[in-house]
């Protein structure tokens, strides 16, 4: 057991290593209005420009190892979701981006999920309605293992923060 | 050329993050930070109440905060007072869903 969970560290270390310099992202919208996709775009733009960080955006999923899913998981778009992630080549990971894909928004109901969750395996969650694109780039590092998280050290107690 | 020129004039240049964090992102919307000492059971159920995203709901004698759902709209900031403030974060992505919900003890007396 000890030698299992060993191997599956250093397979992630290399994983993280590889995807590290060079990380091809699919884009999937399950439902979105469109705003996290308009952050999302940012991320080109010379502000920001993602290319610096080895992160690129790739509209095949053969060539992608990252599968980013916006939107509230619609029912009607579950074959494509799933098929889009069979089609990525393992490793690969999955990020969900956007309240709506986190669960906040809809309820589940006969037309959509509510969350991405219910669909495929998610890696990364990246909050924000929409999440600014710097927050989505620490959420991309964060997936590839080149940022730590921050949000696990965080109360939002501000008494609390305080005393400590 | 004419671009690259008028971006030297103008200093536009691509953000250092994360080596550095750029001063604006103090200004991006995020979820509220509360002083759990000033939050009466009354307030925190105002809170609820006025929440769009249904990111705060109360159990027992404590508010529960889903970063997942919130949206930053800041309206609880601005019906909070003293109570409630921007908490100003906005790397709040994490690995575990868990790690989202906040739970704030209720301190405040009333």
């Amino acid at each position: 057991m000890n030698d299992e969970l060993r191997l599956a560290g250093e397979l992630r270390e290399r994983i993280d290593g590889l995807f590290g310099r060079s990380l091809h992202i699919r884009t999937f919208d399950s439902g979105s209005c469109a705003v996290c996709e308009s952050e999302l775009r940012l991320l080109s733009s010379p502000y920001y420009d993602l290319h610096r960080l080895g992160l690129f955006f790739t509209p095949a999923p053969r060539h992608a190892d990252l599968l980013l899913v916006t939107g509230a998981a619609v029912r009607a778009a579950d074959a494509a979701l799933r098929k889009t992630l069979e089609a990525i080549p393992e490793p690969r990971l999955v990020v969900a981006v956007g309240a709506c894909a986190l669960g906040g928004v809809f309820e589940e109901d006969e037309l959509v999920h509510g969350r991405v969750d219910d669909v495929v395996p998610v890696d990364v969650y990246i909050p924000g309605c929409p999440p600014s694109p710097l927050a989505l780039l620490h959420g991309l590092l964060v997936a590839t293992g080149r940022l730590e998280e921050k949000v696990q050290a965080l109360s939002f107690d501000l008494r609390r923060e305080a005393v400590a | 050329m004419l671009w690259f020129l008028r971006g030297l004039r103008k200093g536009v240049v691509t953000t250092r993050y994360p080596r550095e964090r750029d001063a604006w992102t103090d200004g991006l919307p995020s979820p509220p930070a509360f002083r759990s000492d000033l939050l009466t059971p009354t307030l925190a159920g105002r809170l609820v109440d006025a929440c769009h995203s249904g990111a705060l709901r109360l159990e027992g004698d404590e508010l529960v905060l889903d970063l997942g759902s919130c949206g930053g709209c800041g309206d609880c900031v601005r019906l909070g007072g003293e109570a409630v403030y921007r908490s100003g974060e906005f790397e709040l992505a994490s690995r575990d869903r868990e790690a989202l919900v906040k739970r704030i003890p209720l301190g405040g007396a009333g």
